[in-house]
């Protein structure tokens, strides 16, 4: 489009870029993720997804990792009770 | 609809979703070190065949359904019938997608505002577990988990892989929310693809891999050593054997990572420095990088998590909907899969052109229209993506601009009201090009046939080079008396 | 029908433009020198391997709880 236009006087030129200002106030406005916001969050080359705490069953960093090694280690005790009583599943 | 927001949607389930606690106090260098090993280290220990999966699927030969997205595996860190079973996938395609949607103002959220923040955060969560639910069902409905499963198989199949899924949520939580370094995903992925990386190179367990009862190594250097003291072969035999051989990792494929590896860091170190110079002290000089891997591997992970979409849709098709009948629709629209060593599902015609080949000679005798195909999804997909998030994720040209004038910093040249202008001709031309780059090497490696290995060495080693460039940020502002360094004598290299 | 050519040209020509522009921009880089990246690639290496080794162990104790479970 802006290639076909003819050369705007300065009535088009002055408004375009009162647009493009506009537009960029807006964009400025509204930030389009946590770390533009200013309260980090992922960055160019870093995917972070967890930034803030949310409402939710508070847990410990701690009890999370040892309730994953937990559940592994409850899979593994299913397969020997799987396998000591032969035929469970 | 006008007030309705997706991220509402978040708001019932908030209260059940368990949600780490923030730290208290800041952590240690050490701490965070070890927090992110350890949480690293349990993904990789989770890695247990699943409970309850028909033994036998693999004798009946024919009918039972393979793994389809083999070659998607190595970027997600995914072990094929294991807890697993899709690894860290749901967690970042449920970020990346989250985020562009955002960064497209598809989803209405103000990150200004804490409660939305907060919002936001909880719905990707929660699409990430949810992902883990839909995906548990597809495998487990395709009868890739074995043909007539018995109601309480469906239920502990479910359980043991939704809750393996819950819990890499949680640890990606741990990493990301402070105790460990930054992105949790990225870390995780990063041990793990190392961790393959060794176990085919240098890995000492033995694997059946005939039927006369011989073994040989995982990895592909201690085969080569131990082929040529076997008895059962020649010299020369052995040799070829440990270049060539195509059900284990072979030498030269493990040639082919190095090299890809090697190229990466390369193309990593290549920065665009400005001349930057205070405006408060005079005669300041430095110089600001802008790397040409602006995105880092980000580009090449949203390309895979796009195709691993691509992929299950076509799987759900072919084969819970048409059970990969030959004669249906659905198989010769989309196209079918063939099984291949009894390990994989090879994707047929249509689909194959999104698949990397097996082989390069399969390659070009095959699927010749595979690489030009498969090349340009990744080169669109990969740069819409890098400028997108190079405009998006807080440092853009704008940010930063806005960044040196709080430091004080100006573009030497340049008034501070070109800075913004100026950068903005620089970095989405870094992101983009960068991401082209990278999907180029991921497509060399991929139709030389690594299956996978290619963009999954990519992906790790450009994320561990973004890791550690926040590690050594980390490093130097509070790692002085960090006690591990002086134990490793790190000398900061 | 003489926008319509503009616009196919315009079409044409963005990868082109995006081409010479990745290519000067690559030029532009400062590329690391033959000593520097020697020493990167070794620290990588080094870092990679050490990291899969320590996870390649935790692989290690699967298999005799493979061999006990399966």
């Amino acid at each position: 489009m802006s290639t076909t236009a003819p050369p705007g006087g300065q009535r088009t030129l002055q408004k375009r870029r009162q647009a493009q200002s506009a537009k960029d106030k807006q964009q400025k406005q509204t930030p389009a993720s946590t770390r533009q916001a200013g309260f980090g969050g992922s960055s160019n080359s870093i995917l972070k997804l967890y930034t803030d705490e949310a409402n939710g069953l508070r847990v410990d960093p701690l009890v999370v990792l040892f309730l994953a090694v937990g559940f592994i280690f409850s899979v593994v005790a299913l397969h020997v009770v799987a396998k000591i009583t032969g035929k469970l599943f | 609809m006008a007030g309705f927001r997706l991220i509402e949607l978040a708001r019932p389930f908030a209260p059940l979703l368990p949600e780490v606690e923030l730290p208290y106090e800041k952590i240690g260098f050490d701490d965070k070190v070890v927090y992110t090993i350890i949480a690293a280290l349990i993904y990789v220990f989770g890695q247990l065949p699943l409970a309850g999966v028909v033994k036998d699927t693999i004798e009946e030969q024919g009918s039972s359904v393979l793994d389809p997205i083999y070659f998607l595996r190595g970027v997600f860190a995914a072990e094929p019938r294991t807890l697993l079973e899709f690894g860290t996938f749901p967690v970042v395609s449920s970020a990346l997608i989250m985020q562009v949607l955002a960064g497209l103002k598809l989803i209405k959220v103000n990150f200004k505002v804490r409660q939305d923040r907060e919002l936001f955060q909880t719905c990707t969560k929660l699409f990430a577990v949810l992902e883990y639910v839909v995906l548990a069902n597809i495998f487990i409905f395709s009868g890739y988990y074995g043909s007539a499963l018995t109601v309480f198989q469906v239920v502990l199949l479910n359980l043991q892989l939704v809750s393996a899924g819950l819990f890499v949520t949680l640890l990606v939580e741990v990493i990301d929310k402070g105790y460990g370094f930054a992105s949790g995903a990225m870390a995780i992925t990063t041990v793990t693809i190392a961790t393959n990386f060794v176990g085919d190179v240098l890995g000492v367990n033995q694997l059946p891999v005939d039927n006369e009862g011989h073994f040989e190594a995982q990895g592909a250097i201690i085969n080569l050593f131990q082929s040529m003291r076997a008895s059962h072969k020649t010299f020369a035999g052995a040799i070829v054997g440990a270049f060539n051989r195509d059900y284990l990792p072979n030498l030269t494929t493990t040639l082919l990572v190095i090299a890809l590896a090697v190229a990466v860091c390369l193309i990593n170190n290549f920065r665009l420095e400005l001349p930057i110079r205070s405006t408060r002290a005079r005669g300041v000089n430095n110089v600001y990088p802008i790397r040409l891997l602006y995105v880092g591997g980000l580009s090449v992970l949203f390309s895979y998590v796009v195709l691993f979409y691509i992929h299950i849709v076509a799987f759900v098709l072919v084969q819970v909907v048409a059970r990969n009948d030959p004669s249906s629709i659905l198989y010769k629209v989309i196209g079918g899969y063939a099984s291949s060593n009894n390990l994989l599902y090879v994707p047929q015609f249509p689909l194959s052109l999104l698949t990397p080949p097996k082989s390069f000679v399969e390659c070009i005798t095959r699927q010749p229209l595979t690489p030009i195909v498969f090349s340009a999804f990744m080169i669109v997909t990969g740069v819409w993506f890098a400028g997108l998030w190079q405009a998006i994720s807080g440092s853009s040209a704008r940010d930063i601009s806005v960044q040196f004038k709080e430091q004080g910093i100006t573009l030497t040249g340049h008034r501070e009201q070109g800075i913004a202008k100026e950068l903005d001709k620089i970095v989405p031309v870094a992101s983009t090009t960068g991401a082209v780059l990278l999907a180029l090497l991921v497509v060399a490696g991929e139709l030389l046939g690594l299956k996978g290995k290619g963009a999954s060495i990519i992906v790790g080693v450009s994320c561990g080079f973004s890791l550690l460039e926040l590690i050594t940020a980390e490093f130097q502002q509070n790692g002085g008396q960090s006690a591990l360094t002086q134990v490793l004598g790190v000398t900061g290299a | 029908m003489a926008k319509g050519t503009n616009q196919f040209e315009r079409l044409a020509e963005a990868p082109v433009e995006f081409v010479r522009d990745g290519t000067a921009f690559i030029q532009k880089c400062k590329k690391p020198g033959n000593k520097d990246f020697l020493k990167i690639v070794r620290a990588v290496g080094i870092g990679f391997v050490a990291v899969g080794i320590i996870g390649y162990a935790i692989k290690l104790v699967h298999i005799p709880i493979r061999y006990l479970i399966v």
